[in-house]
């Protein structure tokens, strides 16, 4: 089932035939929660919300960095799927400002929370990026060691 | 000569200027101007995960422009269809009724602000 059409149109370079919805909508988790896999909380930088202690709670591509490099991320090239890695993109707008932080399945494809909305699988990052996207582009990507359980 | 793109922070705040809500003393063309205000933030604000990204709809600018009476009308709303309205209940508020403990665990934080809101006679 695909999303409903006026969330597609916030989203004009995804093609329903590269990506499948994976979860209902849910308002307890987000992006950067389900990237870091964790679906019982919702993460911000804002004071309401949990953020993991150390972390400066700062709305900047450096905060998110730094958050990501404490569960062993470091930064890489390529989006591209690497045997024995895990990935995660962040996206910004063109202020540079994080907007969106997307995972790396397995299989190489991407998993994203879109907010307060659905999961979807997405085969390529450039399905949530671009101009017209609301999301903005991929400003970082980070990868490291695929850990035995996979989440 | 370069031209600036439009969507600097000042254009912004001009536009949000410019989109004020009209003040209304009616409760009932009040509730509508809240409803529509809702409506259209949750459409055009559901697909982001920051409260960065959130709160600077003109929707939600315009919410807190209406001021302390969209305090009920918020709490109601989170009563009703439970959303990420935590930060402006605080800004209008001057609250935040969430422990430390319960910070971005949604069904919690939606059940503190409802306390919050029935100990203060917001709701019933």
């Amino acid at each position: 089932m695909p999303l409903e059409p006026y969330k597609e149109a916030l989203l004009p370079n995804l093609n329903r035939a590269e990506y499948r919805v994976t979860s209902p909508e849910t308002r307890r988790y987000n992006c950067i929660a389900w990237a870091a896999g964790d679906t019982t909380q919702w993460w911000a930088p804002g004071p309401e919300y949990y953020w993991p202690a150390g972390i400066p709670r700062a709305h900047t591509l450096t905060s998110f960095r730094a958050l990501f490099a404490g569960m062993g991320y470091r930064q890489c090239a390529t989006a591209e799927l690497e045997s024995g890695f895990e990935k995660v993109a962040i996206f910004a707008d063109d202020d540079g400002f994080p907007t969106h932080v997307a995972r790396q399945l397995p299989n190489g494809n991407w998993s994203s929370k879109l907010g307060a909305w659905q999961d979807i699988e997405h085969q390529f990052l450039n399905a949530l990026a671009g101009s017209a996207s609301i999301y903005g582009n991929v400003a970082l990507l980070l990868r490291r060691p695929r850990p035995e359980t996979a989440y | 000569m370069r031209i600036r793109p439009l969507n600097t922070p000042a254009i912004r705040f001009i536009f949000t200027f410019m989109q004020q809500p009209v003040k209304t003393d009616s409760p009932t063309e009040l509730a509508a101007q809240f409803r529509a205000l809702a409506d259209q933030w949750a459409a055009e604000t559901g697909l982001f995960s920051f409260d960065y990204q959130r709160s600077r709809h003109p929707a939600y600018q315009q919410i807190l422009a209406l001021g302390p009476p969209a305090i009920p009308l918020l709490l109601q709303e989170l009563q009703e269809r439970p959303d990420h309205w935590f930060s402006a209940l605080t800004t209008l508020t001057g609250e935040n009724p969430v422990p430390p403990a319960a910070a971005g665990k949604f069904d919690q934080m939606v059940a503190a602000w409802l306390d919050w809101g029935r100990r203060q006679g917001y709701i019933s």
